[in-house]
């Protein structure tokens, strides 16, 4: 197998907590996950709530570090914060008191960029996603699918090799969901950058990507890697149509179901003990 | 059915549609402006049936030896500026509050972004300034006349002394409310440790960098007036607490006007300076409708 973008290798993570009466209770977040990523894929995390998938998001960014194993990015491991990846969450993190071009601006800005040239960047992203029009309203005064979009554009704008999404479509409703999800393979498409995006939502996760990896319920291990049957360039919004889609949804629903089936029987017993 | 044919105007909206959007916005101005107009006629009505209930209960109902009367306070006001040089004493007590506001604001900020941004000092030194915090600021004052002697220095150093804590603590607190993961996602874009400092930490503490720099100037002066109370032979406080000796109550009152006058004029400075560094936050900027 051909040496991927990413690597995670036995990686195990233990988390600590502050328990009942202030005393710390460890518990395992991450349980032995392997898995290679290779570049210019667009893969997606599913799993139960509570699986570790996030953990695993923020190991490739650098602000988490495995108890035990090792994540490599481009071969080597990640020891610090990791700026060659962007990062978007499911909160839009603009900054409130930057206009919508500023916010734009700011990872170029601290990269270094000259002021002319990322102003210039910054626009033309601006009209790519059809924000033209809006780039001096600060926050506030944007739709979220508006902040959405300035989030999507801030992070593709200084060109990080992997982008991370952190169910960037969490909060939106969904029409504005399904039109993000359609302007991000249109923005992705040809650039050749690498995507690990997290999602609850198995329909999103079969629209976007090319491979689905499924967690299993705490701690999260990895349960099965899925390639996804579906010919690019796809069409999200009629992703149902395809005749390919029914049967793959329904044995990834299969899979998935065992998981939150067996974590809320488990939960079930706890709470009536 | 064929659909309707409809004149469009600039802003999209069908020709009838914009009549009606015309007619309830010029209603809306109208109405505002109406507000605006009733508000400033209330605070004049007030201000006025204030000045008369003063004026004709003193004397009256009340002796006019404790609360004095509008006019016999004006009459004292004016003699003040034009035979014992008012504004001469209010440069000091000016100087005083505005150096000392300044010193006590710089160093509350540069302290507590030093403290805030390294988390073990900040564990350490959390309970002294509970501590220090708890001392009447203006138990200091006598201690300062002591250090600094009776001229200018101590007041500057009760007026700082006023204003630092607050601002310290503040901007303590809005540091550390800095919410982390905007603060990690900044990294990862590539942020250095000073552009974090620089453009995400300090935008994030400016609310409440900005509420104690508002709450503190009535504090300057505050300061400055009880170090002049205390020992001076110039300055604001020194003319009301002469004005005390003499039992003079318009003097008294005619300096206390005064000293009104300079912290309203402070205030709106500031709060003009607030209003602009806080633009962005739909709190207190200027919201604006999307088109």
């Amino acid at each position: 197998m051909p040496a991927g973008i990413i690597e995670a290798r036995d990686v195990f993570k233990v988390f600590v907590a502050r328990g009942e009466r202030r005393r710390r209770r460890a518990f395992l977040a991450l349980h032995d996950v392997t898995v290679t990523i290779q570049p210019g894929r667009f893969v997606s995390f599913v799993g139960p709530s509570g699986c570790g998938k996030s953990t695993l998001l923020n190991m490739v960014a650098g602000l988490v570090r495995p108890t035990e194993g090792a994540v490599l990015y481009k071969g080597a491991p990640v020891l610090g914060i990791n700026t060659d990846v962007g990062y978007i969450t499911q909160d839009d993190n603009l900054l409130p008191w930057r206009t919508l071009v500023e916010n734009v601006e700011v990872a170029l800005e601290f990269r270094g960029v000259g002021a002319a040239q990322r102003r210039g960047r910054a626009m033309d992203f601006i009209q790519r996603v059809g924000l033209r029009g809006f780039e001096h309203h600060y926050p506030h005064e944007l739709s979220g699918g508006m902040r959405k979009r300035t989030a999507l554009i801030r992070t593709l704008i200084y060109e990080p090799d992997v982008i991370l999404m952190d169910e960037p479509f969490g909060p939106l409703d969904a029409q504005t969901r399904v039109i993000l999800q359609d302007e991000l393979l249109r923005l992705w498409e040809g650039t050749g950058k690498t995507i690990i995006f997290v999602t609850h939502d198995l329909v999103e996760a079969i629209a976007l990507s090319d491979e689905i990896v499924l967690f299993s319920r705490s701690p999260g291990t990895i349960k099965r890697i899925y390639p996804v049957p579906l010919p690019r360039p796809r069409d999200v919004f009629r992703i149902h149509a395809d005749p390919r889609f029914p049967a793959f949804y329904d044995r990834l629903w299969r899979d998935l179901k065992e998981e939150i089936g067996s974590e809320a029987l488990e939960e079930a017993v706890h709470g009536n003990a | 059915m064929a659909t309707r044919d409809v004149v469009l105007t600039p802003r999209g909206y069908p020709s009838s549609g914009q009549r009606l959007l015309d007619q309830v916005e010029s209603q809306e101005a109208q109405r505002a402006r109406r507000d605006r107009w009733n508000t400033t006629l209330g605070r004049l009505a007030f201000a006025a049936v204030f000045f008369l209930g003063w004026e004709l209960s003193s004397g009256r109902i009340v002796d006019q030896f404790f609360v004095s009367r509008p006019s016999a306070i004006a009459a004292s006001l004016w003699a003040m500026m034009t035979k014992e040089a008012l504004f001469y004493h209010l440069r000091f007590t000016i100087i005083e509050a505005t150096v000392g506001y300044l010193i006590g604001a710089v160093a509350g900020l540069a302290l507590g972004f030093a403290l805030a941004r390294v988390d073990t000092v900040y564990r350490i030194i959390e309970p002294f300034i509970v501590a220090f915090y708890g001392i009447p600021r203006i138990a200091l004052a006598p201690l300062f006349i002591l250090w600094f002697g009776i001229g200018i220095t101590s007041k500057i150093a009760v007026a700082a002394v006023m204003v630092f804590f607050i601002v310290f603590i503040n901007t303590i607190a809005g540091i550390r409310a800095a919410p982390p993961q905007l603060l990690q996602v900044a990294r990862v874009m590539g942020a250095s440790e000073w552009a974090l400092v620089r453009k995400v930490v300090f935008p994030a503490a400016t609310p409440f960098i900005v509420a104690a720099l508002q709450i503190t100037v009535p504090q300057a002066m505050i300061g400055a007036i009880v170090g002049e109370f205390i020992s001076s032979n110039r300055g604001v406080g020194h003319l009301i607490s002469r004005a005390a000796g003499w039992l003079d109550t318009p003097g008294l009152f005619a300096g206390i006007f005064a000293l009104l006058v300079v912290v309203l004029v402070m205030n709106l400075g500031i709060n003009l300076l607030g209003a602009h560094l806080m633009r962005w936050n739909p709190k207190q900027g200027g919201g604006r409708d999307l088109p």
